[in-house]
Parts: structure tokens; sequence; C-alpha cells
């Protein structure tokens, strides 16, 4: 008769909010890639991670909300358990001891909010393209001024249909908070929706953008710079 | 390395898996340029998530990189999107830990693992912004070098490479890369420097050899054309290899790729002798680790890496001396840390329950066997010394434990293949399916699965079959029908490999130097990537062939004779001729012979490098 492997029960687990950053070559790790990514370094630096309870064991590890790949973070956040009762400062201290390049931790808290608070997401972007700047900021003008911003999103086929691709119009659910030029750069913060609910990725902007413009990006570089809750709250 | 990488990551956000493309994983050796004597880039011909998987690229780059001022870098073939960025942008091909374009290296090292690979290698060099052609490469450096196992024949890309290392590199390597140091300060021209280098033992200079044709087509003779080169070059082979280099350290990489995890070698060579395997030949003598140093690299790796699961990596695990006592004390260890232990290539029936129970993985994955001829008689003449008792003994052991998929792999077009034994494969799954019926219900599995797989055989060099035709693609064809109309069984699965690339496998493997035109004619057309079917392009490989008026059944469908100059004659792999003509003649005679571990039967290595059970001198 097969029994679980993980025979030695631990029931009592101590819970962790850890708050990362994401920047240079690690902006390129996939969501997916990042889970594995998070289990080897947890492993390497031997903390006492929790395993769940079950015919597979694994290190638990959880993200509360994924980050695009290629956008920077210093405010990403992965809820993981441990066994041990661990000061928060050594936790972060020995987790940072085995990160590859471009992934360190900043700190360490008892989770509060639930992930599904989670409602937007703040960013950076600075963009170059292959037209004059001074252009560029008159044509996002009319982009975000127009009534409506639409973008392509698919839907989930219903059963038995082939997915589909459906128009939204973001223009509501995004807020602009500023946009300028610096240089033969144009700067845009905006908030887009985040979390379970909704979801919408900076890149679908910048090519409506794009779309809009009849332009295309020689640069890119984007940074999450909050992830807030539904009371407008941060969530860390 | 600043430069480069601008002008690369815009285009990530616009590729496949861009990951692969960028470096930093954990693991990758960064050091200071400033203070590095020779710049090595390892190159390995096919996509990141093939080549990270190999252990040889592991090994090497930790042993080379173990010198302060040696510094060995990684660099793969980019796939077909991320390449086209590449040119479109006059990006260089650059090696992942510096992001420093590779022709301004010292050496440039291909592994050459399957033939498949030879037009990555074109594209490649091409990518880096150098001449394919070594005699194009004039200057000292970069130098292009090639090792792995199809360096055994490596006639068909002689022309592309400037020196190839034979065997065994863990020595080999160290004393290229000293003599290189050594000569760099004098500025020695590139000729000089492969002088010198020829007088080391397993270096084999190509342009230094001239080879003449018989007027049937066939090699008349391998002759050197330098003082310095031998008129047989010898692979290598450590000695000793419990003490043997093996990294403490691995490349951990952030995307999945086919192999992730941590390997550790336990053995290498082979005791089988199974007459169609070229890695049973090549890789001897059979050498193996101490159970110590394995545990210790065992810990080692999980340590570093972080990798949930450990694999032992050998060509038969299971020929491990002390198999038991090794996998008991490696679980000791993986189970305390929640590490996987997997074991590819192991022979289930020579294990106490108790064991498997400990070692299996809860999650059943199906039982996989390679009996490789329908019949036993079939299975004589190729050495194959699995029986069907063994087969069905371990389903029924398996069905019994609730296990519910079995796989069998097979060759079509074996010597003396005859219909009753193609007729042998449908029939045995068809036995296996009876046998699923014969467990009592409330032990075995919901549903029962049989999936058979055959690949044409490909007579490769350093084998006894290397004088044997390969069937026609005519012939495989009437084969597949044979087997797809006697399967009885919804529960039987059937699939079968390509024709034409098994066939241009079989030129690849015992081609000649004329093959290089054609080789470089198709990369010219376009074809890369060969070994993905998706990218495959076989009418483009046809035009190449009749372009450069290469008759490709003269290599793959000629019986050659015992006493005909093969193009690999200069090579000495240490199993003698004699010995390979004898195993051929007992193959047509059906006729077994026994394991290394059984008793000696006289290959021709002499227990001076180190074999386990080698007697010869």
């Amino acid at each position: 008769m097969a029994q679980p492997k993980n025979q030695n029960l631990i029931v009592e687990r101590w819970d962790y909010r850890l708050t990362f950053a994401k920047e240079g070559r690690a902006r390129y790790i996939s969501h997916l890639d990042l889970m594995r990514t998070m289990q080897r370094a947890i492993k390497r630096a031997k903390v006492p991670i929790w395993y769940t309870q079950g015919f597979n064991p694994h290190a638990y590890l959880m993200f509360p909300l994924a980050l695009p790949l290629g956008t920077d973070s210093e405010i990403e956040t992965l809820d993981i358990a441990l066994t041990e009762d661990w000061e928060f400062d050594r936790l972060v201290e020995q987790l940072n001891g085995s990160m590859p390049e471009g992934l360190y931790f900043i700190s360490a808290a008892r989770p509060v909010r639930s992930h599904k608070d989670i409602a937007a997401a703040r960013y950076d972007i600075e963009l170059s393209f292959n037209r004059p700047a001074g252009e560029m900021l008159g044509l996002f003008e009319s982009f975000v001024s127009g009534e409506t911003i639409e973008i392509e999103k698919r839907v989930k086929p219903k059963k038995g249909r082939k997915p589909g691709v459906k128009l939204v119009d973001i223009k509501p659910l995004m807020t602009l908070n500023s946009y300028e030029l610096r240089g033969e750069k144009l700067y845009i913060d905006i908030t887009l929706p985040a979390g379970v609910e909704s979801n919408i990725n900076t890149g679908v902007v910048i090519d409506a953008f794009c779309a809009f413009a009849k332009a295309e990006f020689e640069t890119i570089y984007t940074k999450r710079t909050k992830i807030l809750c539904k009371d407008g709250e941060n969530f860390t | 390395m600043e430069e480069l990488k601008r002008k690369i990551e815009p285009l990530l956000l616009k590729t496949q898996k861009p990951a692969r493309y960028i470096g930093g994983e954990l693991g990758s050796v960064i050091k200071d340029k400033s203070k590095v004597d020779v710049r090595f880039a390892f190159c390995f011909p096919d996509v990141y998530d093939v080549g990270m998987s190999h252990l040889g690229m592991k090994i090497l780059y930790g042993l080379k990189n173990a010198r302060e001022n040696w510094w060995c870098e990684r660099v793969f073939m980019p796939e077909k999107d991320f390449e086209k960025q590449m040119r479109d942008n006059d990006i260089p091909l650059y090696a992942l830990e510096s992001l420093d374009p590779i022709k301004d290296f010292d050496f440039i090292g291909f592994t050459l693992q399957y033939e498949l690979s030879y037009t990555n290698v074109l594209e490649m060099l091409d990518l880096a912004g150098l001449p394919v052609l070594s005699k194009d490469r004039t200057d000292l450096t970069p130098i292009v070098i090639g090792g792995g196992p199809c360096v055994c024949n490596p006639e068909p890309v002689a022309d592309f490479f400037d020196l190839f290392v034979l065997g065994e590199g863990e020595e080999l390597n160290i004393e290229l890369l000293e003599l290189y140091e050594r000569m760099k300060p004098h500025n020695p021209t590139k000729q000089e420097f492969l002088r010198e280098a020829a007088k080391i033992e397993g270096v084999y200079v190509p342009s230094f050899y001239d080879v003449d044709y018989n007027d049937d087509g066939t090699v008349k003779s391998i002759t050197p054309n330098c003082d310095t080169a031998p008129a047989k070059i010898r692979k290598r082979v450590i000695k000793d290899f419990d003490k043997v280099y093996y990294p403490d350290s691995f490349v951990v990489p952030f995307t999945s790729i086919v192999h992730d995890r941590a390997v550790v070698e336990v053995l290498r060579g082979c005791i089988r002798g199974c007459r169609f395997c070229q890695a049973g030949f090549i890789y001897r003598p059979f050498r193996e680790k101490g159970i110590d140093t394995i545990e210790k690299q065992t810990k080692a790796l999980c340590e570093q890496t972080g990798y949930e699961q450990v694999s032992l990596s050998s060509l038969s695990t299971s020929d491990y001396t002390e198999i038991e006592k090794l996998l008991a004390t490696l679980a000791d260890y993986t189970d305390k840390e929640n590490v996987n232990l997997s074991l590819p290539s192991l022979r289930i029936d020579s294990f106490s329950e108790e064991l498997l129970e400990r070692i299996a993985s809860v999650r059943k994955s199906g039982l996989t066997f390679a009996p490789e001829a329908g019949t036993q008689r079939l299975r004589d003449v190729i050495n194959k010394n699995i029986t069907e008792e063994e087969i069905m003994h371990t389903c029924r052991m398996a069905f019994a434990a609730g296990y519910g998929t079995v796989k069998l792999y097979f060759m079509l077009g074996l010597p003396d293949e005859t219909d009753e034994d193609v007729l042998g494969i449908p029939e045995l799954a068809h036995k296996i399916v009876d046998l699923y019926y014969e467990t009592p219900r409330e032990l075995r599995a919901a549903t029962i699965q049989v999936s058979l797989s055959t690949a044409t055989f490909v007579p490769k060099p350093f084998t006894p079959f290397e004088f044997e035709p390969q069937a026609t693609p005519e012939e495989i064809d009437l084969k597949q029908k044979l087997i797809i109309d006697n399967i009885r069984s919804k529960k039987v699965k059937f699939s079968y490999h390509q024709q034409p690339v098994s066939k241009l496998e079989a030129v690849l493997a015992r081609g000649d130097r004329r093959v290089c035109k054609a080789v470089y004619e198709a990369w010219k057309k376009g074809c890369t990537l060969d070994s993905w079917d998706e990218h495959f392009r076989p009418e483009l490989w046809d035009e190449a062939f009749a372009e450069c008026g290469i008759d490709r059944s003269f290599y793959a469908n000629r019986r050659r004779e015992y006493d005909e100059v093969m193009p690999w004659s200069h090579l000495d792999y240490l199993v003698s001729r004699e010995f390979f003509i004898r195993e051929n003649k007992k193959a047509h005679q059906a006729l077994t012979t026994r394991n290394c571990c059984e008793g000696c039967s006289g290959c021709g290595i002499s227990k001076e490098y180190g074999g386990l059970y080698c007697k010869g001198v």
C-alpha cells in the first residue's frame, strides 16, 4: 500500500511574507521559472522550509502577484512557511547568501493582507522611440485623451469553441499619474488593475500606444513601484 | 559587455524564453578579464535547453575555470527567432558569462554529440563572424577545436576544425591550454601552434593528414604530412577514474531544460558490448568511482545547486559493482533532504523490493525497456542480453504494484533482420497486454498502455557493425508497415522515426572528408537545427548531396570489407579492429559474447588503462 512519502508530519508552521527585488539580468526570468529559482535558492540557503504534507511533498512557496517578464521591481512579495520561528533579519540574511545575480530579499514580515486584496499596481515606464521624443509626447497626449483606449484581449473559450479576442476599453481601468519628457525619453507613471480579478500588463498599453502612433520603441525600461489593495493601501 | 548588452536587451522581450540568451545564472563563473590569459568559448551546437543538460560541458567548464587565469564560458545555438534578431541587429555570437563576442576568444571548442548538430557548428562560426573553413582562418586565434563521441570519425567535419581532441577531456584540455599559455607570449603562427599541439597524445590536426582514394571511391590511405603528427592518434583515457576532476558546482538555469537536476557520474565505460552501440565501445574500459566519492559529490552538488532531484549518470548504472550499497547510502541522504534520487537505465529485476520502494518516487511513472529487437535470435545477433522472460518477469512485478504504462524501444534494419524478427515486436507487445489482464483486478492499474517505438539502425564507426550496410528507407518503410498491420490491440501504440534523418545520420557517421562539401552546401542552403523535426529540411540536403556529386548510398548502404581502410582508420579508440571483425562474424552466426564482468573477451584494451575487468596487456 502506497503511503505519503513525507511521514514526519510537521503541522506547526510559521508564515512569512518576504519582499524582494528582481532587476538586471534577472528581469528576464519568467514567472514560472522564478518559482523554480526561488525553490532552489531556499534549499541552498538551508532555511527550514515547510513542506506540503502529501504524497508529493514540495517546499511551500506562494507569489501573491506575478511580475511580468522584463519588468524590474523592488517591491515583489513571496510567501513562505518555516518549521521554526526565525527572526526576520536572520531569514533575509540567510536567503541572500544564496541568490543569483539580480534577485535579493529586502525584508520579511508576517503576512497581513490576503493576496485577494490586491487590486492594482503602479509602474514607471521609460521609453525611447525610433522617432523624435517631442513628437511622441504629443502623440501620447492624444492617445490618452481619446474617448476610449481599446485593446484586444484574449477571452477564454467556451467549451468546444475556439479562443477568441474581444476589444476592451481600458481607459476607465487605468490611472495615468503623470507623464513627461526627460531628454530623449518619454516617462510614464501609470496604475493598472492587478490581482485575481483583473490584470492589465503594461505591455498591452505600450503596444496599443505604438499601434496608435504607428511607431516602434527602441528601448523600454519598466519598473513596478507599488502593489495596491482595493482600499488604496500598500499591500505590504 | 555593456555595449552588446544594450543591443540584446530590447530584443529579449520579443524572444521566446529570453532567459536563455542573457546568462547570469547561479553558478556561472564571472572573472576579471584583465587577469585572464586564456579565454575559452565552450560551444554546444544546439539550443540552450539541450546543451545545458550536457554533463561533459559542466565537467570541462568547472575544470578550466578552476585555473585562475583561464576563463571558460558557455555558448549555445540560438533558436531561429533569436538568430534572426541577432543577424538583423548585427549582434555577433557571444558568450553567456561576459556577453563578449566569441571571435575574440583564444579557443572556440565544440562538443560533437550527434551528427545532426554539424550544420549548427557552421552556423555558430558564421554568427560569430568567422570563416567556417579552417583554411580561411589564418590568424592564431580563435583556435577552433572539437571533441565528444562524434570525433571518433570527424572526417565529415574535418575541414571546419583546426584540431580535434580524442577521448576523455579532463587531462587533455589542461595540456592543450597549458601549451597555448606557454606559446602565446611568443606570438606563434597558427601552424606553429598546431605543430606543437599535434605532439600531445589524443590531439588530431586534420590538415596534417593527406587522404588518398581508390578508384572505387574507398579510402586508400591516410598519411601524415607533418613530422610532429603521429601515424595513429590514440584517444585519451582517465586511468584513475575515482580521482578524476568532478565539479562541485553547476550552472543552475532559470528556465527549464531537458535534464534539470543534479547529476553525478558513477561509472564510465560499459561492460555489455551490445554490437550496435557505439558508446559501449568508444568509452571503454569500464571504470567506477568509489561510494565515498559519489556520496561526497552528490552532497556537494545538491547543496550548491538547490536541486530537488539528483540523478546517477552512466551507460548502465545497475552494472555498478556495489549498486545496492550505493543506493542505500545515497537514499539515507536524499530522504533526509527531500531530494529525489532518480536512476535512469536501471534493471529493476536485480533489486530487493524494499530498496525499490525506498528509491522509487511515489508518483508511479512508467516502465521502459529497450529490447532493441523482436526475437531472441536477433537479440543474440546484436548481443543485447535481455530476455523475454526478464521483461515479462519485471512487467508481472510492476503490474501487481499498479504500474500501467510500458514503453518498449526497438531498432529496425538490424543486420540479418527477417520478417519474423519484425513481427516479434507487436507480438511482444500483445504478450505484455495479456499479462496485464492476467494480473488480479484489485492490484493492477485501471488501464494499460504499451508504447512501441522504433528507430532506424544507424551503423557506427568503432562497433562490430561498422562494416554493415544500413537498410534503405524503402526497406524500413515495409518493416514499419508490417508492424502497423500486425498490431491487434487498441492498448498498443506505435511511433517511429523519420526516414531521411536516419540515412543522413548514417552518411555523416561513416563518411569521409569528401562529405564536408555536402555539409557546407547544405548549411549554405539554410539547413540548421537538423535534429529538430520542425526545422529539418531533407530536400535541401538532397540538393546539397546532388550538387556535390556524392552518392549517399555509398556511405550508408554499402557493405564494407573487413580489410577496407575506413575513413577513421588513423584513429585509435583502443578496441582492436580484429575484435570488431571477430564480433561481426559471431553476430552473423547469432552467437553472443559474454560481458566484461563475466570474463574478458579480449577487445584489445590493455589493463594499464584502469579497466576494472581488463586482463589484456
